[in-house]
């Protein structure tokens, strides 16, 4: 009984221990202290030479046709940003724009830090264009059957990068019933853009770090080294070949505009 | 003392081990356990895409069965004449055989109904995508003037008084299995119709056991499938165009659903008063005539085609996209309409039809799981 007890005695301060350890241990997702990351806003404007359009409306393009943009989608992939290390920080796989719908922006979580320039993809790059299934990913995933609708040509052929669409007319005051069709993809057509901030920005715990874009839709069709016309250029399907399809990808590159932070 | 010490001691951290650490005891109901009916696992057939379930809806034995015997109740028309499969006939691929269809009153409507098949995937629902999710397009039919009639309050009350002489399938029993309660309801109704309609998927095509390596095609469908995945048009006019179908810019492969479920304008009118489309719904005129893209799967059971049955035959329907259709301000760019359209030859419409006719899936219309249980 003497033994008995005694290692009673013996055992609680064993199992209290046990149970102290477990208790204040146990849950360290309560307990360990946590680097709360900072958010990167990117929001993204259409314009037509510097004044904010919107999709539907009609404009007049450098050969003066009255073009009205039906549809502007694109991917962005990846989205990064170059932190005082000089190294590029993804914030973003993949994003698919859409015009078409009002407040296009993007969020992200960034790790803290000092950065100074920001760079994306336009299109998709090679290892996630082709040769992968839509249905492998999950619904609410930009590359996935219904994320892509509209923006997936074959297994083989990959996605579209840039969808541009619209109507247009040949002259000023006729019905706009002719078809623009640019879809342009094929990983030679993969395009990067790269902006160098004027000053460092800190992105800080909790904080939201924003930025704006423009993307000029009229620079899309005419920019200092080439220019397209769509009466004699109305269609680009460029997973076929074609070349039309890459030399808007390369107007596009141009389009961007980071505005002033 | 040290002894009824230390057991309130260890009793206290027990209490604290066992309550005080929600985020190590994670609810075993997150997603919320809804029922306590047998849930269900639908097998995703290969290369679809995953299925996204509400979670407020979960599939489970007892509702789909009874979404079975409600998609095939009569007693949910006016007069006790008509179902939902009245006018989704099996034999015709879960669609609408004649033009337009009759409700009870004789009123007819104004578009084809629309094939039921794998709907578990679609984005949107009826032609002008006015239906956000299957449970919300469920609710119309039965109380539409024009379909079945009957007001949703007396929809309920007749199946919360089954079983009766004439209906012997006890309603509330059948609810309190799948939805623990035996209080029927509008939206129980369409939650357990929602639950049936997500388990008919059509996956068994000949297409389906060719693109799992069961089957082969036949030379002639082969050539209609390079034909439907091959960019139409005349290279000489359409940069890209490789004198093929264009069929599948619409009728995605993607997800083996051939449709993207989006909405367009595909030339066959150039007016839109008598029927908008989308733009009835969204109030936008850049959606004037722009309709929903169907699935092909079952194409060649589901005539008529279009969304106001217009062609009778898929020759109807190929004819019409070699022509390129009519010129709108809103029709699609896909359509050929300006520039002389696919110029297919006799022969290649014939593959096209032959590929078309790969997408039947027999299994699917004639599965017993499927069939009306009255």
């Amino acid at each position: 009984m003497k033994n008995k007890r005694n290692f009673l005695h013996m055992r609680y301060p064993v199992l209290l221990l046990a149970l102290s350890l477990f208790v204040f241990t146990g849950c360290d997702e309560k307990n360990d202290e946590e680097v709360i990351p900072g958010s990167v806003l990117m929001e993204f404007n259409l314009t037509w030479n510097g004044d904010a359009c919107a999709i539907g409306d009609v404009q007049n393009d450098h050969l003066d046709h009255p073009l009205r943009i039906d549809n502007l989608q694109m991917y962005l992939a990846p989205v990064e940003m170059r932190n005082d290390r000089g190294e590029w920080v993804e914030i973003k796989d993949v994003a698919l724009l859409d015009f078409g719908v009002h407040g296009q922006k993007i969020t992200a979580a960034a790790e803290i830090g000092i950065y100074d320039g920001l760079r994306f993809g336009m299109g998709l790059p090679p290892e996630i264009n082709t040769d992968i299934d839509p249905a492998s990913y999950a619904n609410d995933h930009p590359l996935s059957v219904p994320g892509s609708a509209g923006m997936f040509w074959t297994w083989a052929s990959g996605y579209v990068f840039v969808k541009y669409e619209g109507k247009f007319a040949e002259t000023t005051g006729s019905q706009l019933l002719e078809p623009l069709s640019y879809h342009c993809g094929t990983d030679e057509s993969y395009r990067s853009v790269t902006f160098n901030f004027e000053e460092a920005i800190a992105v800080e715990s909790q904080e939201v770090q924003a930025f704006s874009l423009s993307f000029n839709a009229a620079a899309a069709l005419t920019g200092p080294d080439d220019s397209v016309d769509i009466v004699q250029d109305p269609v680009t399907h460029n997973a076929q070949g074609t070349i039309l399809g890459a030399r808007l990808m390369d107007l596009m590159d141009d389009a961007w505009t980071l505005n002033p932070l | 003392m040290g002894i009824w010490y230390s057991h309130i001691t260890l009793g206290l951290l027990l209490v604290i081990c066992l309550t005080g650490c929600e985020r190590c005891n994670p609810d075993p109901c997150d997603p919320p356990c809804e029922t306590l009916a047998t849930p269900y696992t639908l097998e995703i057939p290969p290369f679809f895409p995953p299925m996204d379930i509400p979670s407020d809806n979960p599939l489970t034995e007892e509702g789909i069965e009874l979404g079975r015997l409600l998609f095939w109740e009569k007693s949910l028309s006016a007069d006790g004449s008509m179902s939902c499969g009245s006018c989704h006939m099996p034999s015709a691929g879960f669609a609408e055989p004649n033009v337009y269809s009759t409700g009870i009153t004789g009123a007819q409507g104004t578009r084809n109904a629309m094939a039921i098949v794998n709907l578990g995937w679609a984005s949107s629902y009826f032609w002008d995508g006015r239906g956000t999710s299957l449970e919300e397009q469920i609710l119309e039919p039965v109380s539409h003037p024009d379909e079945m009639a009957l007001p949703w309050d007396e929809a309920v009350q007749r199946l919360q008084e089954m079983p009766t002489a004439e209906n012997n399938i006890d309603y509330p029993s059948r609810f309190e299995h799948a939805f623990e309660t035996s209080v029927v309801s509008a939206e129980l109704v369409t939650k357990a119709i929602a639950q049936f309609l997500r388990t008919m998927i059509s996956a068994d095509s000949k297409f389906d056991q060719w693109r799992r390596g069961e089957t082969s095609l036949t030379d002639m469908e082969f050539a209609g499938y390079e034909m439907f995945i091959r960019e139409g048009g005349d290279p000489e006019i359409t940069p890209g165009g490789q004198f093929g179908g264009d069929c599948f810019h619409c009728h995605s492969e993607a997800g083996l659903q051939f449709s993207d479920y989006l909405f367009r304008n595909n030339g066959l009118d150039s007016a839109f008063t008598s029927d908008p489309g989308l733009a009835g719904v969204t109030g936008n005129t850049l959606d004037s005539g722009r309709f929903k893209t169907p699935t092909l799967r079952n194409v060649a059971l589901t005539a008529p085609y279009m969304h106001d049955g217009r062609f009778q035959t898929l020759e109807d329907v190929i004819d019409h996209y070699d022509s390129g259709g009519l010129p709108s301000s809103t029709v699609d760019p896909f359509m050929k309409y300006n520039s002389g359209g696919l110029m297919l030859s006799d022969v290649q419409k014939e593959r096209l039809i032959a590929f078309m006719h790969t997408l039947t899936d027999t299994a699917f219309i004639s599965d017993p799981r499927f069939q009306d249980p009255h």
